[in-house]
């Protein structure tokens, strides 16, 4: 421990002796399914009047190597792995309060359309897994003054998530009640939905330029996490270099009239039963990432403009696995390109990467007319909405 | 560029209708062949034909890794590839035609977010690597006391689906009576003997069982009727025969992890209990019955967690405490029946509890904080010397409570653990692994033992002399109560000691 850290933790204070909320720090590891809900936990802890809410920094290897070595208890995919390295880079920052989250079920715009939207077993575990690695020797939370608080985050079960995390933040929050818990909830709902609405506004923006220009775009089909530059090593970014405008399946635009241009057609005909029924192409749909990705497939499939899709997965990544053939085959079934980089794991490929992305963005440029005039043929006219 | 048909779609089975019933064979597999061989007597008994597949085989793990996606566990892959190596047989017996008409598979789903629930994703992808895409699979709810297959012609009615659970509890039994007889019979082969003419005796109740009622009624027949207790009576005469040496030291390892890794007899888990038995141990092998006790009971903790949002809260929890409760009655009758000798199931509210500083019981998929649980339990309790953890390379919820068992290491370092991860084609690594910490457990077998015979005063010799007056000792049904110690051979010495006024 150098001079600096010391100095830093014996700042530090148990929380119980500060009657002040804003003497409160909270550091989140910035890991797996905190990519997709991070403005719920800012909203959150920002109406519980905390001090400060502080992230972990992108994933690196450096991170890994400096915080998280030495803490991993079991081999697993590198993106539970990495969470280490987020939990000990915040022991080493100025905070008072470390908060994990179990996600157990997200929140996901397919709810009601599918059977669940459960997170993966491994993300909603890692950190009963993880936290072994910091408490296997010793009580290295409380030795620097950090009180560690993961609670169970059941984002599907509205009327038990305040309970929960008032169950594991009271003894932390001074005068916290369950009332004010299930407030501070709706303004995290609140501001991830605000969040949400603004991306989805922006891709819409991003489809009506590609329509307006004729160009072709590209989506990207990952877990969110991928989007994390040390996750998913900026294979999208790569794309976007060569000009070619890169979109998210989980903020696609959701409105009526688009919707209605790509699905309605087949729900007229009983295939499916709403724009967001994905049971004609998966029927285990249980997991929130995974319904989301075939959706996503589902949309690229239609959608025209859409000629390229690239899939992003870590290696040993099992709930990818059943996916991977029944994706590329939606994908593929419309001619629509579709190109997988699976097995990303701890170290970036770049070399590797590049060649690829070379190799694929040949194939956009040159068949991606042709697709664009193939799918726009199966279609009814192009709404007026899109031609803004 | 290839352009295919514009949508894809999900596999959907052809429909499966009554008529077809007499005709058609219903594949099935997933558990032993004692679990599978009664499934069959109660799937007969409601007019099916059915035909578990072959056991797995170390085959089938190549077999499968041609047909599915990359990245698959051991478990996934060796079931895939035993669904393909016997539609190869049949169809090249039956041809084509004679494989996608006579046949059916039928498969169970649950635990939503783990792989188990989308193993047949996998299948789909034999299906279409045979080109039997015309082949029927049909997907069950494990928890669905009632449900039918598109078609009509399978359906699972109230007396079919406890024909089912009877079938496992028997199994469960006997696999439990086989394990703690097996490494001290006396003559070699009895027990495996007496297993199968058990299983074959099982079948035959199950299969000529009555069929009372159809719904409330036929629940209130199955939970109270003398009929499963009474063939379990018979089986005990069975057991009664052999002669055990309850006088050799042994290990006790209980195996624990993956559902169907643990549950596994053969080459998918490197036939890992045989050969613990082979090295000296008494393996205590996982009852399926534990894993549904746990499915239950998970429904009503969820339920006590969200009293105050639930509406006739009480009412629901009384019925599935009742559920619980009589599921509970019903194993322990049978229990009963056999003396005992099989263990009782944990508590499930106890599992929770100890697992809870580690692991939170609601992080639910695969055996979630239950593995940790029970290996506290066994500890705690002075169940086991040692717990032996399967788990299937790249299984997503058994990593993490693996790696969430460093922590319970720390705060008890004499447990000892073995974690064994499993891959299906590297048995010495794993047989290696295993035996460190087996030897380990060995030794402290031995001390606990020299351990009695000091305290209880007795020798070896002593405890022979008495059996030779009190011959009933080394039937394999006779009960030896637990003493505290783990080992067979220290709380048979205490009952001894017991029975001769020493202790």
């Amino acid at each position: 421990m150098n001079f600096l850290t010391s100095l830093t933790l014996l700042k530090k204070r148990p929380l119980k002796s500060q009657g002040d909320r804003r003497s409160i720090k909270v550091g989140i590891p910035k890991f797996l399914n905190i990519w997709g809900t991070h403005q719920f936990w800012v909203g959150f802890f920002q109406s519980l009047g905390v001090g400060r809410i502080v992230f972990s920094s992108d994933t690196s290897e450096e991170q890994y190597r400096e915080y998280g070595k030495g803490r991993i208890t079991m081999d697993s995919c590198f993106p539970v792995k990495a969470l280490a390295g987020h939990m000990g880079e915040l022991l080493h920052k100025d905070i008072n309060l470390l908060f994990v989250p179990m996600i157990y079920s997200l929140p996901s715009f397919l709810k009601g359309h599918v059977v669940d939207t459960l997170s993966c077993t491994r993300v909603m575990m890692s950190v009963e897994n993880i936290k072994a690695g910091f408490l296997r020797e010793r009580k290295e939370f409380e030795e620097r003054g950090i009180a560690f608080v993961s609670p169970f985050v059941p984002f599907a079960e509205p009327e038990l998530l305040p309970k929960y995390l008032w169950e594991s933040l009271k003894e932390h929050i001074p005068g916290l009640t369950l009332e004010e818990t299930a407030r501070a909830v709706k303004e995290g709902f609140r501001a991830l939905e605000d969040f949400e609405r603004k991306m989805r506004e922006k891709s819409l923006e991003i489809i009506r330029w590609c329509v307006k220009n004729n160009r072709p775009a590209i989506l990207v089909l990952a877990r969110p996490y991928h989007m994390d530059p040390g996750i998913g090593h900026d294979i999208d970014g790569e794309f976007q270099q060569y000009g070619f405008p890169v979109l998210w399946y989980n903020y696609l635009p959701l409105d009526a009239w688009l919707l209605e241009w790509l699905f309605g057609e087949e729900i007229r005909a009983g295939i499916i039963r709403s724009y967001f029924d994905i049971s004609d192409v998966w029927t285990s749909s249980y997991s929130s990432n995974t319904n989301e990705i075939i959706w996503g497939a589902k949309f690229s499939a239609r959608f025209p403009w859409i000629t390229g899709v690239i899939r992003l997965s870590s290696y040993e990544c099992g709930m990818d696995q059943p996916t991977f053939t029944p994706v590329q085959k939606i994908v593929e079934s419309s001619g629509t390109l579709f190109f997988k980089f699976g097995e990303l794991d701890e170290t970036k490929p770049a070399g590797s990467v590049k060649i690829r992305v070379e190799t694929i963005v040949y194939y956009l440029e040159k068949y991606s007319q042709d697709i664009i005039k193939k799918k726009l043929s199966r279609l009814g006219a192009v709404p007026s909405q899109l031609l803004v | 560029m290839e352009t295919k048909e514009f949508h894809y779609r999900a596999y959907r089975p052809r429909p499966f209708t009554k008529e077809e019933r007499s005709k058609t064979t219903i594949l099935f597999g997933g558990l032993t062949w004692k679990h599978e061989r009664l499934i069959q007597g109660s799937l007969e008994r409601m007019g099916y034909k059915s035909m578990p597949l072959p056991n797995i085989e170390r085959q089938d793990l190549d077999i499968g890794k041609e047909f599915i996606d990359v990245g698959a566990c051991c478990p996934t892959t060796f079931t895939a590839g035993n669904l393909a190596r016997t539609l190869m047989t049949l169809r090249e017996r039956e041809g084509e035609e004679g494989v996608k008409n006579n046949y059916l598979f039928v498969t169970i789903g649950a635990c939503g977010p783990c792989r188990f629930g989308q193993y047949h994703e996998s299948y789909e992808r034999v299906l279409e690597g045979l080109n039997l895409t015309d082949f029927r699979l049909f997907l069950l709810d494990l928890m669905q006391m009632e449900q039918s297959a598109p078609g009509g012609g399978l359906e699972i009615s109230m007396p079919l689906t406890f024909g089912l659970v009877y079938s496992m509890f028997y199994a469960d039994l006997i696999t439990d009576m086989e394990y703690a007889i097996r490494p001290y019979e006396v003559v070699e082969g009895s027990t495996d003997r007496v297993v199968k003419e058990s299983i074959e005796l099982l079948y035959e109740k199950l299969k000529n069982r009555p069929i009372k009622g159809k719904k409330i009624d036929s629940l209130v027949w199955h939970v109270f009727t003398g009929y499963f207790v009474d063939a379990l009576k018979e089986v005990r005469r069975l057991w009664d025969e052999i002669e055990v040496d309850r006088l050799r030291v042994k290990p006790k390892v209980k195996i624990t992890g993956e559902f169907w890794l643990q549950t596994h007899e053969g080459d998918g888990n490197y036939n890992i209990k045989r050969w613990l038995e082979k090295e000296g141990a008494e393996v205590i092998p996982p009852p399926v019955a534990v894993w549904m006790d746990y499915l239950i009971n998970m429904e009503l903790f969820k339920l006590e967690d969200a009293k105050g949002f639930v509406k006739k809260y009480y009412l629901k929890k009384l019925a599935i405490g009742t559920i619980a409760g009589l599921y509970k009655m019903v194993y322990n009758r049978l229990r009963k029946a056999l003396n005992n000798i099989p263990n009782p199931l944990p508590d499930q509210r106890k599992l929770k509890e100890l697992a809870r500083p580690y692991f939170h019981y609601r992080l639910t998929g695969g055996e979630g904080h239950m593995l940790i649980g029970k290996a506290l339990y066994a500890y705690l309790n002075r169940q086991a010397h040692m717990i032996c953890e399967l788990s299937p390379y790249g299984c997503l919820p058994n990593t993490m409570s693996v790696g969430a068992m460093a922590k319970v290491l720390g705060d008890y370092p004499d447990l000892l653990y073995a974690p064994i991860e499993i891959k299906g084609d590297a048995e010495v690594h794993a047989y290696s692994r295993c035996q460190m910490i087996l030897t380990e457990a060995k030794r402290r077998a031995k001390e606990e033992f020299e351990e009695v015979l000091e305290r209880t005063g007795l020798t070896v010799e002593d405890i022979r002399n008495f059996e030779e007056d009190h011959p009933e000792l080394r039937r394999a049904t006779y009960k030896v109560p637990h003493y505290g110690y783990a080992g067979t051979a220290s709380n048979y010495a205490m009952h001894i000691a017991k029975l001769m006024g020493r202790i």
